[in-house]
């Protein structure tokens, strides 16, 4: 009888699935059957109606559709409660208008992150080999950082010393070199990465024409994106063509690639062969151990099955073969995997800024939630209201789930109402969010299943949140009080829950608010601060060539211009992005005082065009570059760090390079000026003419205040002058200000940012507000009505009506300042030079907050006070 | 109250509930379908079938006698209640009037 047993996973099948009340004796009665149909009509076919059998007993398809159904979940219920939703939606339009508008906006700016979100977590995910890809960084461990790049020597060491390495990929960013196409005289700057063939086996490149395995292997060769193509040539049929490099070299194009996506930290346009470096910049070392530059980079790709942290080792032994056992407590040498480029350095100048991301996901759930709080407040404001259908419901017999279910239902459709709004508003906002926070997304984006998935789950939670207190508040109400007395409860408590949620409200709001005005301020600060040097009218241009004849003529150019007061060439401008960091020894007898120094190159008109104010000695003077006798100029701070007190006394001294023998003589002290942006403090600097590190003038223009035309017309000439001086090269230029401004970019996003949101969180509150005001109003026109006829004025019934919001503004601003003084001087931590918190800004938000309650209330309290009593008392 | 429904598969189980007396269970009734009519009927039409007259209350049903066979477990024998017979009988006396009203010659054609 072993074999008449039926199939176990069917039997299992039905136990797990069949209806539990007739369970047992189908069971029994299914292994009787397939007995008997083993005998009669074979195992085969006994099997296959068994199977067949329980199928069709499974509960899904077994389902009774006869059955009445008595459960507050069936169709015709769930049709009852929508239409009900419906008609009380309509009925009260006024509160389902601020209801749908106060969460349409808030699910909007959830939405718009949503999608900032998700752009910003998809970088680098895309690579079929991702999970083996790797960045090699070099961690200084006595400055603990760590940097993108790495030496020159590296990749060879890996190829060598790295076994289990499948391939190694050095990777050469190069910016600002003019690329042209000889034929045409299309002429443009670009950005551009020396790279080999290995680089099309690390990450996916789809090829338009060309072969990846031999395209990149000669020197002089370059492969294009699509869009490149088009730029330089108009087509993609440019095999074979010619591109000239900074007017030095000639390349064939050899490979044409489809465009990268948007989510990439290679964003590599132009890829030129990596062999070409030599014909370009014949000094380029390919084997240095001796400092690195972040546009050099190796990548890894690791054979399969292999931890990156297991390499510790290999990478040691490569620190004691190419650079000495002494340099091992310094220097340490990691791989990071390719997921995490983009929260750090990477070369596509991109960068996920987490802590901005993280503050708006959490601003955005303020908003949201403060929508949320004006369905609440409304809801069970108008508790009173329904309390005579909630009564009668319940006498008639209906339960307290059913009604839950109905408030519920009223709360999923004002959700879905506002989600279909929401949807419509991101849509609109998203091309003015994607450009504020530099993002680059797109409508497209909006419509993905991703997005479809996560609005149906944020219209859910926000039903829960917004309805299910009030459901059970409004369910739970007993059907005799309801009916019968239909007021509001005897000796309210002094604080409901309704004016805890105005405050939060109101709290949130304020913050955002002096949050902003704080963020203002520091911003305006950035502007007005004195820098020590002077940032206006100042035009700076790249240098592509500084041999000292160049220069010459350019300035003798220049300086007929009669727009031009002055002009200096030098390594950077005053306050620059990237310095030259040296280190300086001053010897006083047996003790040497190490500075770490910022080298400022500059000419003798240096001080002059940058107004910087010289305290004691003299200018330099562009003779100064003779090695026996080196000349600088060194600001106050260097002075306080060697120890001299009064600016004449360094005037003479001698500073070393190092722990060399070369020194240079103080000529001059100058006053400190800000090198650096106002992030971080001033380095101690010196100043000294070296004519072959210029790689920038900066020309001074006539008139401090120069209008648009003036500027036109300097411009215009400079670019005369300096295509004269630099044929075939393309004339860039900038404002200082402006390129000074940048270094606050991120500041100036935030601030746009929160005003926003503070504005939106501003306006939802005010909407709730000004509901539930009404709803007061509405409820106390009768005592209204008799305090007027026993003779109160306007002016008394308005302050009664106003006094209890007030209340609620005044905890709020007890609330919310300290908490905002708290979150400002954390950020303003990030700040060398920064405002100081003043009272004042807390009390000036709070007058404004109750400024905007009153206004807001009045409207509603003015009008109830104005109303006729007669008219009041006598309508029942 | 409404006429009583009876669907002709409906009809047939609960006239073989009836035949069947005190030993009907899920097996030989469809066991019973089957060599009466000599129509192939599935098990989990028979079993529906039932439960749906047992809601309509035309079967009243009680669990017993468990047998090894079935893996020790009991059966759910049903039977006939009055408002079953009732409605069977209805069933009847309809058919039968039918029948009766046939003009002879119409039943003579079908080879009565």
């Amino acid at each position: 009888m072993q074999n008449q047993k039926p199939p176990r996973w069917l039997s299992l099948l039905l136990s797990r699935l069949g209806d539990p009340n007739t369970l047992e004796e189908v069971q029994g009665d299914l292994l009787e059957l397939y007995a008997h149909w083993v005998e009669t009509v074979g195992e085969r076919k006994a099997r296959w109606r068994y199977g067949l059998s329980v199928l069709k007993l499974m509960r899904p398809f077994a389902q009774r559709n006869e059955e009445y159904s008595t459960s507050l979940l069936s169709p015709v219920m769930i049709r009852n409660y929508v239409k009900i939703a419906f008609r009380n939606l309509a009925k009260s339009k006024g509160y389902s208008f601020i209801n749908v508008t106060g969460l349409a906006v808030g699910m909007a700016c959830t939405v718009v992150l949503f999608l900032v979100v998700k752009h910003e977590t998809s970088y680098d995910r895309h690579y079929a080999n991702g999970d083996r890809i790797y960045r090699l960084e070099t961690e200084n461990i006595k400055e603990k950082h760590s940097y993108p790049g790495t030496y020159t020597g590296m990749a060879n060491a890996l190829h060598a010393d790295l076994p289990e390495a499948e391939r190694v990929v050095p990777l050469l960013q190069v910016g600002g070199t003019t690329f042209a196409d000889p034929s045409s005289e299309n002429r443009y700057k670009e950005k551009f990465v020396f790279a080999g063939n290995e680089l099309f086996q690390l990450l996916d490149y789809q090829w338009l024409a060309g072969n990846p395995k031999t395209a990149l292997s000669q020197p002089n060769t370059i492969v294009l994106t699509r869009t490149y193509a088009e730029k330089y040539f108009g087509s993609t049929d440019v095999m074979g063509k010619t591109i000239r490099l900074d007017d030095k070299q000639n390349l064939q194009v050899a490979g044409i690639l489809e465009d990268y996506p948007v989510t990439t930290s290679f964003p590599f346009n132009m890829l030129v062969s990596f062999s070409t470096i030599k014909n370009v910049n014949p000094d380029y070392d390919l084997n240095r151990w001796n400092g690195w530059n972040d546009n050099f980079q190796v990548y890894v790709l690791l054979k399969k099955g292999i931890d990156p942290e297991s390499l510790t080792k290999r990478f040691q032994g490569i620190v004691v073969k190419y650079m000495g056992k002494e340099a091992l407590p310094d220097k340490r040498f990691f791989l990071n995997s390719v997921s995490n480029l983009h929260y750090g350095m990477n070369m596509s100048g991109r960068t996920a800024n987490v802590s901005l991301l993280k503050t708006l996901s959490f601003i955005g759930l303020l908003v949201l939630l403060i929508a949320c709080f004006n369905f609440i407040n409304l809801s069970t404001a108008q508790a009173f209201k329904r309390a005579k259908e909630v009564g009668i419901r319940k006498a008639v017999g209906s339960n307290r789930w059913s009604l839950v279910y109905q408030f519920l239902t009223e709360a999923g459709l004002l959700t879905c109402l506002a989600i279909l709004i929401a949807v419509l508003l991101a849509q609109l906002v998203l091309p003015i969010a994607a450009g504020a926070l530099a993002v680059p997304i797109t409508a497209t984006d909006l419509f993905s299943w991703q997005t479809g998935l996560f609005t149906v789950a944020l219209a859910g939670l926000t039903t829960l949140l917004a309805g299910v207190y009030p459901a059970f508040r409004l369910s739970g109400m007993e059907p005799i009080w309801a009916l019968k007395n239909n007021t509001l409860a005897q000796g309210r408590p002094w604080f409901s829950l309704r004016q805890g949620l105005v405050v939060v409200q109101f709290t949130v709001s304020l913050i955002l608010i002096s949050c902003a005005m704080l963020i203002n301020q520091q911003l305006t600060f950035f502007q007005k601060a004195d820098l020590g040097f002077n940032k206006e009218a100042i035009i700076t241009v790249g240098l592509p060539n500084n041999k000292p004849e160049k220069l010459q003529t350019f300035r003798n150019q220049l300086a007929e211009l009669p727009q031009i007061k002055d002009v200096s060439f030098s390594f950077n401008s005053a306050s620059a992005e990237s310095n030259w960091m040296q280190s300086m020894q001053y010897r006083k007898g047996a003790e040497a005082i190490d500075v770490k120094t910022q080298m400022k190159m500059g000419d003798s008109r240096f001080l002059d065009t940058y107004g910087i104010q010289l305290l004691a000695g003299e200018k330099l003077r562009d003779s100064d570059t003779s090695s026996t006798s080196f000349k600088l100029l060194a600001n106050e701070i260097f002075l306080d760090r060697i120890g001299i007190k009064h600016p004449a006394d360094a005037i003479g001294e001698k500073v070393y390079y190092g722990d060399g023998k070369e020194f240079a003589t103080i000529v001059g002290v100058v006053k400190n000026f800000n090198v650096n942006s106002l992030h971080q403090k001033i380095d101690p600097t010196v100043i000294q003419v070296v004519p072959n590190n210029f790689y920038q003038a900066g020309i001074k223009l006539q008139s401090e205040k120069p209008t648009a035309e003036t500027i036109q017309a300097a411009l215009a000439r400079i670019e005369e002058a300096w295509t004269a001086t630099f044929p075939n090269q393309v004339f860039d230029y900038s404002f200082l200000d402006e390129t000074l401004k940048q270094a606050y970019q991120s500041e100036t996003r935030t601030a746009k940012l929160i005003e926003v949101s503070t504005f939106l969180a501003v306006l939802i509150a005010c909407l709730g507000l000004f509901g539930l005001a009404t709803f007061t109003a509405e409820q106390r026109t009768k005592e209204i009505g008799v305090r007027k006829v026993l003779g109160a004025s306007v002016g008394s019934i308005i302050g009664l009506l106003s006094r209890d919001f007030l209340k609620l503004v005044l905890i709020a601003v007890v609330l919310a300042s300290p908490i905002a003084w708290y979150a400002m001087s954390e950020w303003l931590r990030n700040f060398e030079f920064k405002i100081e918190i003043q009272w004042w800004i807390f009390a000036l938000t709070g007058l404004l907050m109750a400024a905007i309650a009153l206004l807001t209330v009045s409207f509603q309290s003015v009008k109830a006070a104005l109303m006729n009593p007669v008219k009041s008392l006598r309508s029942e | 109250m409404k006429r009583a429904f009876l669907g002709e598969f409906e009809e047939v189980v609960l006239l073989t509930v009836a035949v069947l007396d005190e030993s009907a269970y899920g097996v030989t009734i469809t066991q019973e379908i089957e060599q009466k009519t000599g129509r192939a009927v599935g098990f989990s039409t028979v079993h529906t079938t039932l439960q749906r007259l047992e809601e309509k209350g035309y079967l009243s049903s009680k669990m017993s006698g468990a047998t090894a066979e079935r893996g020790g477990r009991r059966k759910r024998f049903f039977t006939v209640t009055t408002a079953g017979r009732k409605a069977l009988m209805e069933v009847k006396n309809i058919r039968e009037q039918l029948w009766d009203a046939l003009p002879p010659q119409t039943l003579q054609l079908m080879g009565g």
